[in-house]
């Protein structure tokens, strides 16, 4: 899979919006290896919470051009305008929408979730101090806050995600989420397997600092 | 935003709205962007799709020439129909309008290509 072109981000649009990471291409790397299956799911709808940039939901929508729509969400409206840039830098059809996680979409429709989420511990009052509401267009040095903190265990908007996982995915659904080691990956594994979803450590990597793990999750329900 | 992602979207994250589908699509600005013409994605995609949806972005895109009240039968079989439903569903880009909740009447406007559909702390 090829890694998109961010050329034509500058670095006032990074001030405001995610700078591709290893994290990123850990996710990247984890949809590169697990192309099979993703190809032989012919997922309807794929979907990208929190996309910054847009990198890699313009990557796997290049790759699944031919049987996929993809979509995009953030709640920072720079990200969104990103993504939409990156996408069509790229040539990928995809589209962008401005909501928390997948508020907007209807239930029970994505066949392939993605999240990078905010996975760095911090005290929640980091977070509390974030607001975002509707009508705010105006950016601040915030809008970066919020891509990366993650409040208690980096687990806040996570656990949000989490507990909406059954009215977001597809009976078929898949969702692939970058994780933290600080985020206790078998306290979430155990959570899934609760909610009768199955859930596994699909890759992980060391890097200077981190120890970040991809999580692939689906429902007990379907063929493996 | 394509008229195919506007078939996946839903103001049901309102506080008290139960199904928040189809929301009231009003386009003040769009574009055609062209696009591969695939007719097995268009097919593939249709079942997905909700054809009143469908049928109603059409009658705002007016291109209801095209696309009928209901879904005919076969319509894998029909290759001029999913011609007409590519370029509907995948061709037409809404740069600016608006989404409507149609059980609160919540605006959502479309900016840029971009709904935003993100609500406010007191919404949900």
């Amino acid at each position: 899979m090829e890694t998109p072109y961010t050329d034509h981000l500058s670095l006032e649009d990074f001030e405001h919006v995610y700078e591709p990471a290893e994290d990123s291409f850990l996710l990247l790397d984890a949809l590169e290896k697990d192309l099979e299956y993703l190809e032989q799911l012919q997922p309807h709808l794929c979907v990208e919470l929190g996309s910054g940039s847009g990198v890699i939901i313009t990557a796997l929508a290049k790759k699944l051009a031919g049987f996929s729509l993809c979509l995009a969400t953030d709640i920072n409206p720079k990200a969104c305008n990103a993504t939409r840039r990156t996408a069509t830098r790229n040539g990928a059809r995809l589209d962008s929408i401005r909501c928390s996680l997948a508020d907007a979409l209807r239930p029970q429709s994505v066949d392939v979730l993605l999240f990078n989420p905010p996975y760095v511990v911090t005290s929640d009052a980091e977070l509390q101090t974030q607001h975002f509401d509707s009508h705010s267009e105006s950016s601040t040095d915030r809008n970066l806050v919020f891509s990366w903190a993650g409040g208690q265990d980096g687990r806040r908007v996570t656990d949000i995600l989490l507990k909406q996982l059954d009215d977001i995915l597809s009976p078929r659904g898949v969702l692939y989420l970058l994780l933290l080691r600080e985020n206790k990956p078998e306290e979430i594994i155990k959570y899934l397997e609760g909610l009768e979803f199955r859930a596994v450590k699909f890759m992980e990597r060391r890097i200077p600092g981190e120890h970040l793990y991809i999580l692939k999750v689906t429902r007990s329900s379907a063929a493996s | 935003m394509k008229l195919s992602t506007y078939n996946f979207l839903t103001s049901m994250a309102i506080k008290g709205v139960k199904v928040g589908f189809p929301l009231k699509l009003t386009i003040s600005k769009k574009e055609v962007v062209e696009s591969e013409f695939n007719p097995t994605f268009v097919e593939r995609i249709l079942p997905k799709l909700d054809w009143s949806a469908v049928y109603g972005a059409a009658q705002v895109a007016e291109l209801t020439d095209d696309i009928p009240a209901v879904q005919p039968e076969n319509v894998g079989e029909n290759e001029l129909l999913l011609q007409k439903l590519h370029h509907l569903l995948f061709e037409i880009d809404v740069l600016e309008g608006q989404l409507e909740c149609p059980e609160t009447g919540r605006v959502f406007p479309i900016t840029d290509g971009i709904p935003n559909m993100l609500l406010n702390e007191d919404e949900v």
